[in-house]
């Protein structure tokens, strides 16, 4: 699903046309519209729960982007990725809330959004260290290996002794007013929505960038057949853990925008399953796709609060009553069949219906 | 292909209809609403299942002798299974939902959404009994029909130290030795330990190394093994039923040789179950009558358990679906205060409702409530039980306010 056609009549006539992000009228017209939503139509229209929910969403697609690079751009997997977002999520808040901030920082209101920076480099460089063992093993291996970073980073260390810095117990409390970005105070869903909707944004522009430069280039190399990478000079080993530290660096930054969300944070809020549920959000969304992580985050979060919908809607029945309080049990079981449906019968993800759907359009009334 | 697309219209059908329904805030006459969050299916669920079935039990009982005031409580009660992100979202629901109050569940949900529903002064009646929440000038509108967690602790260990302790053989020769056994990462588990190890140094305990527990274990072996190296005479056990038995088994079996005191989450009708003879002597602290014990409104309990959910025998039932009728009741005394004040807003259920509350009584085996405006503990005296035979007899009901008046009143309120 590489190639979107363009519409009839579009002709590229140099590189630059040809490499645009936006390439046709129409594409921009979307695109504003897009922004028209995002930043005016949701937050005005949207209630408290869900600006909630968007917000998780927002989480999942920072969450998911790191995973589908290293999946499905570089083809490492990787069931770890929980905790580098702890590590983010830790590093920002004991910056927050222990750094002696210079108090001009701290007055103008840096301190969370350098906290964000400097998280996403030590969640970064955390996940390039769990990246080595790339370097030897492949497959079943590396799975393992990232999956020792869990047990590593969340079980072992924070748990045992990050949290206990400050003597604070094991939960990191965030009384209202710790974060502020400038002088806006991070309290309420809709600046974290705003928040959650630049941060998403500007991951995501980075990303396909590098992913559309000679880095991005190498790494689907090594996806692809990572003997033939080697013998056309690339590094592998060296790109391999340059999108662990990228990975990690998106992690981070999910980690640390998800404590704006929280009024306190323990290790329980990262649990293994989380990086399972994120690789279920890229094969559920599309591998290899950008836009299969924003899908798939979509479908995990949003879809499954509809479907919670229609069933309160049946809350006074005897049986609604039931099916209302079983929901998440549920929830899961959807979560397992909806991968199984979509390994057996959409195997490139709700991202390739996108592309067929994209396609369809450009080519009508000639799309034969 | 017919059929095809009328599945596909019905499906988009359904998905408009649902999206048109979510954004439309539903209202109901003459209808309190309350949300309820808890856990079936996630890390305590083990515990969680009967505390869910209690709170739907009791809810019908309110609603089946009067309601509050005549008006029925309409109960959205969810799973959310032990996850913080979809706790956030499910109070944003209830909240969205016009619910006037929320049954909670877990401790680090409880305290993550302290700040938010202090904000929306929405009453939080929790089955966290966190000692964090009962100090009303950080979090006022959390609150509980239960002993906290740390009082329970100290409560648990100076029974230990004053009826257990004094029958050892090396009493008078040396200190005694504790080791505290629980999951470090759950906020549950760790929310005592402060308090239980400062009232160790307090009776005069020599304090080994915590020892890490999952809330899942089913093997604990490396973790007793660890606590034989320093000898313990008294455990104390910080995790819920499952992880309980299974370290308080597993002792038995290495011959740790020393007592165990355990939390409330982690002491009913199924530690002797589980750990059978291992159970024998464990003490612990319980917030509340045993399920069918002969207390006042037990036989409503066991009544509605039968009515409204007979797919779960009676004998399975615990003494967690009587802590969930305690919360319930609790609330739903303070609602009617409320409304009988003219206001059944978050903030008069608090002021008109909880802390008008002087020694309230609701049956149940519960202390009777009192909440203030400065302290929502609702008692200093705890009471102490011990498996004997199978069965939960009480050891010593400990006055901790009448021991430590001082103690109790500046220095042990909110940690």
């Amino acid at each position: 699903m590489s190639t979107t056609w363009l519409p009839c009549s579009v002709y590229h006539q140099n590189y630059a046309q040809d490499h645009g992000w936006w390439q046709t009228r129409f594409i921009k017209g979307k695109m504003i519209a897009l922004f028209i939503i995002l930043f005016f139509v949701i937050p005005h229209f949207a209630d408290e729960y869900w600006l909630s929910v968007f917000n998780q969403v927002g989480y999942t697609v920072l969450g998911a982007l790191g995973v589908q690079l290293l999946i499905g751009y570089c083809g490492q997997i990787t069931l770890g990725h929980a905790a580098f977002i702890a590590v983010g999520a830790y590093t920002s808040t004991l910056l927050i809330l222990e750094f002696p901030w210079p108090k001009f920082m701290m007055d103008w209101g840096l301190a969370y959004p350098s906290s964000i920076i400097i998280a996403a480099i030590v969640a970064g460089i955390w996940s390039v260290l769990f990246g080595l063992p790339s370097a030897r093993v492949k497959g079943f291996y590396l799975i393992l290996t990232t999956m020792a970073a869990q047990f590593i980073t969340v079980d072992f260390l924070i748990t045992g002794y990050v949290s206990q810095i400050g003597g604070r117990g094991q939960a990191f409390s965030l009384p209202p007013g710790t974060i502020r970005v400038g002088p806006w105070v991070i309290d309420d869903d809709r600046k974290v929505y705003f928040m959650m909707i630049i941060l998403v944004i500007i991951c995501i522009t980075c990303l396909v960038n590098l992913l559309r430069s000679r880095v991005g280039r190498a790494w689907v190399a090594i996806r692809d057949n990572d003997i033939s990478a080697e013998v056309m000079g690339i590094n592998i080993v060296k790109y391999k853990l340059f999108a662990f530290f990228v990975a990690g660096f998106i992690g981070g930054i999910a980690g640390s925008f998800w404590i704006s969300n929280l009024a306190a944070i323990s290790p329980e809020h990262f649990p293994w399953f989380w990086s399972l549920w994120l690789v279920g959000v890229i094969l559920i969304g599309g591998v290899g796709s950008i836009h299969g992580t924003i899908f798939g985050s979509i479908f995990m979060v949003v879809v499954m609060e509809v479907l919670q919908l229609i069933v309160m809607q049946f809350v006074d029945t005897s049986w609604g009553e039931r099916l209302f309080m079983d929901f998440l049990f549920l929830k899961e079981a959807a979560f397992g069949l909806a991968i199984c449906v979509f390994m057996i019968f959409e195997p490139n993800g709700l991202a390739y219906r996108w592309w067929q759907t994209k396609n369809y359009f450009n080519l009508w009334p000639f799309s034969y | 292909m017919k059929l095809k697309k009328l599945w596909s219209k019905i499906l988009i059908f359904s998905f408009t209809m649902a999206l048109i329904m979510g954004f439309s805030p539903m209202a109901g006459a003459a209808m309190v609403k309350v949300g309820a969050l808890n856990d079936v299916t996630g890390a305590t669920s083990d515990v969680g299942k009967d505390y869910a079935l209690g709170i739907s039990d009791a809810i019908h009982y309110v609603n089946d002798t009067g309601g509050i005031n005549g008006k029925k409580i309409k109960l959205y009660q969810f799973d959310y299974g032990y996850r913080i992100p979809e706790a956030l979202t499910k109070y944003k629901l209830y909240k969205r939902l016009k619910c006037v109050a929320v049954l909670g569940w877990g401790t680090g949900d409880t305290e993550a959404l302290s700040p938010t529903v202090t904000k929306d002064k929405m009453p939080y009646v929790s089955a966290s009994y966190s000692a964090h929440l009962t100090n009303p000038a950080k979090t006022p509108y959390n609150l509980f029909a239960a002993v906290d967690y740390s009082t329970n602790a100290r409560a648990a260990i100076t029974a230990w130290f004053d009826k257990k302790w004094p029958k050892h053989p090396d009493y008078g020769k040396r200190k005694p030795r504790f080791v505290s056994s629980y999951h470090f990462a759950h906020p549950y588990c760790s929310a005592p330990i402060k308090a239980i190890k400062d009232q160790a140094k307090l009776l005069g305990f020599e304090v080994g190394p915590d020892q890490s527990v999952t809330l899942f274990a089913i093997d604990t072996k490396s973790q007793v093994l660890a606590m034989k190296d320093f000898k313990p005479d008294l455990v104390w056990h910080g995790n819920t039923t499952m992880s309980v038995a299974a370290t308080v088994r597993d002792a038995y079996a290495l011959g740790l040789g020393a007592d165990h005191i355990v939390n409330n989450w982690g002491f009913d009708e199924n530690l002797p179950r589980l750990a059978g003879k291992a159970a024998e002597g464990v003490m612990g602290a319980a917030v509340s009558a045993f399920f069918g014990n002969d207390v006042p409104m037990m036989d409503k309990v066991k009544e509605y358990a039968k009515k409204y959910n007979p797919g779960v025998p009676l004998e399975k039932r615990l003494i967690r679906t009587v802590q969930a009728w305690a919360n319930v009741l609790a609330l739903a005394e303070a609602m009617k205060r409320a409304d009988k004040a003219g206001d059944l807003s978050g903030e008069s259920i608090l002021k008109n409702g909880f802390e008008t509350m002087e020694n309230f009584d609701v049956g149940l085996g519960v202390p009777p409530l009192n909440y203030t405006g400065t302290d929502h503990r609702i008692s200093g005296k705890v009471p102490i039980y011990e498996v004997k035979d199978g069965k939960f007899q009480v050891v010593e009901v400990v006055d901790l306010k009448g021991r430590w008046p001082d103690k109790w009143a500046k220095e042990w309120l909110g940690w």
